[in-house]
C-alpha cells in the first residue's frame, strides 16, 4: 500500500477522531501497517513524525484524564488544524501570487511560498510580472521570530552576548536588513536586534496572547545613526549644496527635517544629534558638499577633527 | 487566456509522499468547494501535471475512515476532462499556515506593496489585509518592509524604459569618482536589494554593463531610441575589487578596526601595539577620501599608489575651506 494513502488516513482517523486514540486503536483502523509490531510501531512513528514536520498540530494526551503513567492517545483538532477562511477573491490571490514569483527572500525555500499559495487555493490566473523586482535579505530566524510577534510570544536569544528575553512587537526589513524589535525584558527597555547578529536559535518562551503590542508603534527599523544615544545634546544645522541636497533629505527620512530650501537649490537640514560621531561620518560622507552650520561648538569639533586627517 | 508565463515555484524535483501530501491537502478542499473544475485548472492551481493529478485522485479514491462503509470513504474522480472530490469531510478546509509559509507569503506581499506605484487600496493590499486577518494581527502591525529611497518620477522612467526596452538618459552621481554625468543607457532591469533601488543596464558612456543607484539619479527621461536586452542580466551590487584596483595599506586604531571587517580586503595584519593593518583594493578616489575623512586620527595610509597619495589631507584642507 502506497505510503502516501496511509499518511492521509492516519490523519483522516485523527481528525475523526472525538475522543484520543492509542497507537492500536489507529493500527487496527488504518490499513497499511506492518503486521509485526516493532515494525509497525516504527512506521507509526515515522507517519507522526511526518505529519508533525508539516505542522500538522498532533495532540498527545493520556488516555486516562490525570494520570501520566497512562497510555498515550492521538488526535488532531479541527479548530486548530483548519485554516480560516481569509474568503480572498480571485484578484487577491492572483496579486499575492505575483507577489511570490517577483520578490525573493535570501535563503528561503520557494516551496514554502508555493505550498502558503496552495492552501490559498492556488491561482490559475496569471497577472503580467511588473517591470522591478524586489530581493530580500533572508534568516533561518524569522519564521519563529514573526510567529513569535504575530502570536505575542516571548522569546529568548543571545545577543551581544547577554541572554535576552524579548516581547518581539515586529520585524521590520530596512536598508537591507531585518530587525526585530520589541521590549527587552533583560533590560527592561524597548530595543531593536539585528536579526542577523542574534546568538543561538531563538525559542518561544511563552504560549501565544503573553502581551500587549503597543499600538501605533511605526517602524521597528532602527533609528537613524545620529540619534543612537542616550540622549539629545545639540541639534545640527547642516547646509547640504544642490547637487545632493535630494539625496540628502533622501538619506535623513525621519531623522530630522529640513528647515530651509534655498533658492539655488541647497537644503537646510536640522537634525537632532544623541551620537557626535556618527553626525559626524553623515557630514563628512557628502565631502566637500555639506557643511555643519551650527551649532559652534559641533562646528569647530568639526574643523578640529579634519585637522588630525592624515 | 493566454498561456501561463511561469508555473507556481515548484517543491524539488524529486516528489516525495510528503510534498505530494502537501499539495493534497490544499488540492481536496479546494476541489471539494467547487463544482468540478477542469483538469486543466487544478494543475494550473497546484502547480501539477495531469498524470500526477489523475494518481493523486486514484490515492485519493481509496481513503477514508474505520469502518470504511462508502459513507466513511472519500469519492473522488476524473471524469471528461473534470475533477471531483465529494465526502471529504474530515478535509473541509486546508491546514493551516506554517510559520515558514506565513513569512514566506506576508515578506514577499509586503515587499510587493512597498514597490513604488502599487495601489496602496488594490488587490495586493486587500490580499494582504485578509491574510493578517486571518493570522490574527492587523495590516503591517507585525511586520514592514522598506525596499530603499527612489524617486517616484525617476523610478518610473526606468522602470518603463525597461519594461519597454526604450533608452533612458540618465543624470547620474557616482559616488566614487564624486562627480555627476549625463549618461544614456539601455535599461535592463530594474530591483531592489540590500535596501537599495537599481538599474542594470549598458552604459553607452562607458560602453559596458554598469549598476546605477537610483537614488543617485537627479533625473532621467525616456528616449525614442530601443534596445534589445540580453537573455537574463543577473548584476550583483556586492561590491568586488577587481585585480587592476591598486591596493592601499592602512594602520588602523583600535577604534577603526572594524573596517578589516566591513570592507572585502587583500589581507588583515594584528599589530603587537593592537592597532591592525589591512590592505584594501580602492578603485575610485572618492570612497578612499571618504573614508580617511571618517577614520580621522584613527588611520594613517602606510603603503598607497602615487595616485591616492594625500588623498584624506587633500580632502580635509578642500573642506576645512568651507570653515573660513
Amino acid at each position: 500500500m502506497d505510503r502516501l494513502e496511509r499518511l492521509l488516513d492516519l490523519l483522516a482517523a485523527l481528525l475523526d477522531a472525538e475522543r484520543p486514540l492509542s497507537r492500536e486503536d489507529l493500527r487496527s483502523r488504518i490499513p497499511g501497517y506492518p503486521p509485526d509490531d516493532a515494525s509497525a510501531r516504527r512506521a507509526f512513528e515515522r507517519d507522526k513524525d511526518s505529519l508533525r514536520a508539516m505542522g500538522i498540530p498532533i495532540e498527545m494526551l493520556p488516555l486516562v484524564a490525570g494520570d501520566a503513567d497512562a497510555q498515550i492517545g492521538y488526535r488532531v483538532r479541527r479548530e486548530a488544524y483548519e485554516l480560516p477562511d481569509p474568503r480572498l477573491t480571485a484578484d487577491e490571490v492572483a496579486a499575492l501570487h505575483l507577489a511570490v514569483s517577483t520578490v525573493d527572500v535570501a535563503g528561503a525555500p520557494d516551496s514554502d511560498a508555493a505550498a502558503a499559495l496552495w492552501k490559498l487555493g492556488g491561482s490559475s490566473e496569471r497577472l503580467e510580472p511588473p517591470p522591478a523586482t524586489a530581493g530580500l535579505p533572508g534568516s533561518q530566524h524569522l519564521p519563529v521570530l514573526f510567529a513569535a510577534a504575530v502570536e505575542r510570544r516571548r522569546v529568548r536569544f543571545g545577543y551581544g552576548g547577554v541572554d535576552r528575553e524579548l516581547e518581539p512587537h515586529r520585524l521590520s526589513c530596512a536598508k537591507g536588513r531585518w530587525y526585530v524589535s520589541g521590549r527587552d525584558l533583560t533590560r527592561g527597555a524597548s530595543r531593536v536586534f539585528r536579526v542577523d547578529r542574534l546568538e543561538g536559535v531563538p525559542e518561544a518562551t511563552s504560549g501565544p496572547g503573553a502581551f500587549d503590542r503597543p499600538a501605533g508603534a511605526g517602524t521597528g527599523a532602527p533609528p537613524a545613526p545620529w540619534l543612537l544615544g542616550d540622549r539629545v545634546v545639540a541639534e545640527a544645522s547642516i547646509l547640504v549644496d544642490p547637487d545632493q541636497a535630494a539625496w540628502a533629505v533622501a538619506q535623513v527620512g525621519d531623522g530630522g527635517s529640513v528647515v530651509e530650501n534655498r533658492p539655488d537649490g541647497s537644503v537646510v537640514l536640522r537634525l537632532p544629534v544623541a551620537n557626535v560621531a556618527a553626525l559626524r561620518s553623515f557630514v563628512l560622507g557628502f565631502l566637500d558638499h555639506a557643511e555643519i552650520l551650527g551649532p559652534p561648538a559641533l562646528r569647530s569639533e568639526l574643523v578640529a577633527w579634519l585637522g588630525q586627517v592624515a | 487566456m493566454s498561456e501561463p508565463e511561469r508555473v507556481p515555484a515548484a517543491p524539488p524535483k524529486r516528489t516525495t509522499a510528503d510534498d505530494r501530501l502537501r499539495r493534497l491537502l490544499a488540492l481536496i478542499p479546494w476541489v471539494a468547494s467547487q463544482d468540478g473544475p477542469t483538469v486543466k485548472e487544478v494543475c494550473a492551481r497546484f502547480g501539477c501535471t495531469e498524470r500526477q493529478l489523475v494518481a493523486d485522485i486514484e490515492l485519493v479514491f481509496l481513503c477514508g475512515v474505520h469502518p470504511w462503509t462508502p459513507d466513511a470513504l472519500i469519492e473522488a474522480v476524473v471524469e471528461d476532462g473534470r475533477v471531483w472530490i465529494r465526502y471529504a469531510d474530515w478535509f473541509r478546509r486546508p491546514l493551516r499556515l506554517t510559520p515558514p509559509e506565513a513569512l514566506a507569503l506576508v515578506a514577499r506581499a509586503s515587499a510587493l506593496l512597498a514597490v513604488p506605484g502599487t495601489d496602496p487600496a488594490g488587490p495586493l493590499a486587500r490580499g494582504l489585509a485578509k491574510l493578517a486577518s486571518v493570522l490574527g494581527v492587523a495590516p503591517g502591525e507585525a511586520m514592514d518592509v522598506e525596499l530603499g529611497p527612489a524617486e517616484a518620477g525617476v523610478l518610473d522612467i526606468v522602470r518603463q524604459g525597461a519594461a519597454g526596452h526604450r533608452q533612458v538618459k540618465l543624470d547620474y552621481y557616482s559616488f566614487g569618482r564624486d562627480s555627476w554625468s549625463v549618461r544614456v543607457v539601455d535599461p535592463w532591469r530594474v530591483f531592489s536589494e540590500g535596501g537599495s533601488w537599481y538599474v542594470e543596464g549598458w552604459c553607452h558612456q562607458a560602453a559596458d554593463t554598469r549598476l546605477f543607484r537610483v537614488d543617485r539619479i537627479r533625473s532621467a527621461s525616456a528616449l525614442g531610441s530601443t534596445f534589445t536586452p540580453p537573455p537574463a542580466p543577473t548584476g550583483s551590487p556586492t561590491f568586488s575589487p577587481r585585480a587592476e584596483d591598486p591596493v592601499v595599506v592602512l594602520d588602523l586604531a583600535p577604534a577603526a578596526a572594524w573596517v578589516a571587517t566591513q570592507y572585502p580586503n587583500e589581507g588583515v595584519e594584528m599589530e603587537a601595539d593592537g592597532r591592525t593593518r589591512v590592505r584594501l583594493r580602492i578603485s575610485e578616489r572618492a570612497w578612499l577620501e571618504r573614508l580617511l575623512l571618517r577614520l580621522g586620527p584613527d588611520a594613517a595610509v602606510v603603503e598607497g599608489p602615487a595616485a591616492l597619495a594625500g588623498a584624506g589631507s587633500m580632502a580635509a584642507t578642500r573642506l576645512r575651506r568651507r570653515y573660513g
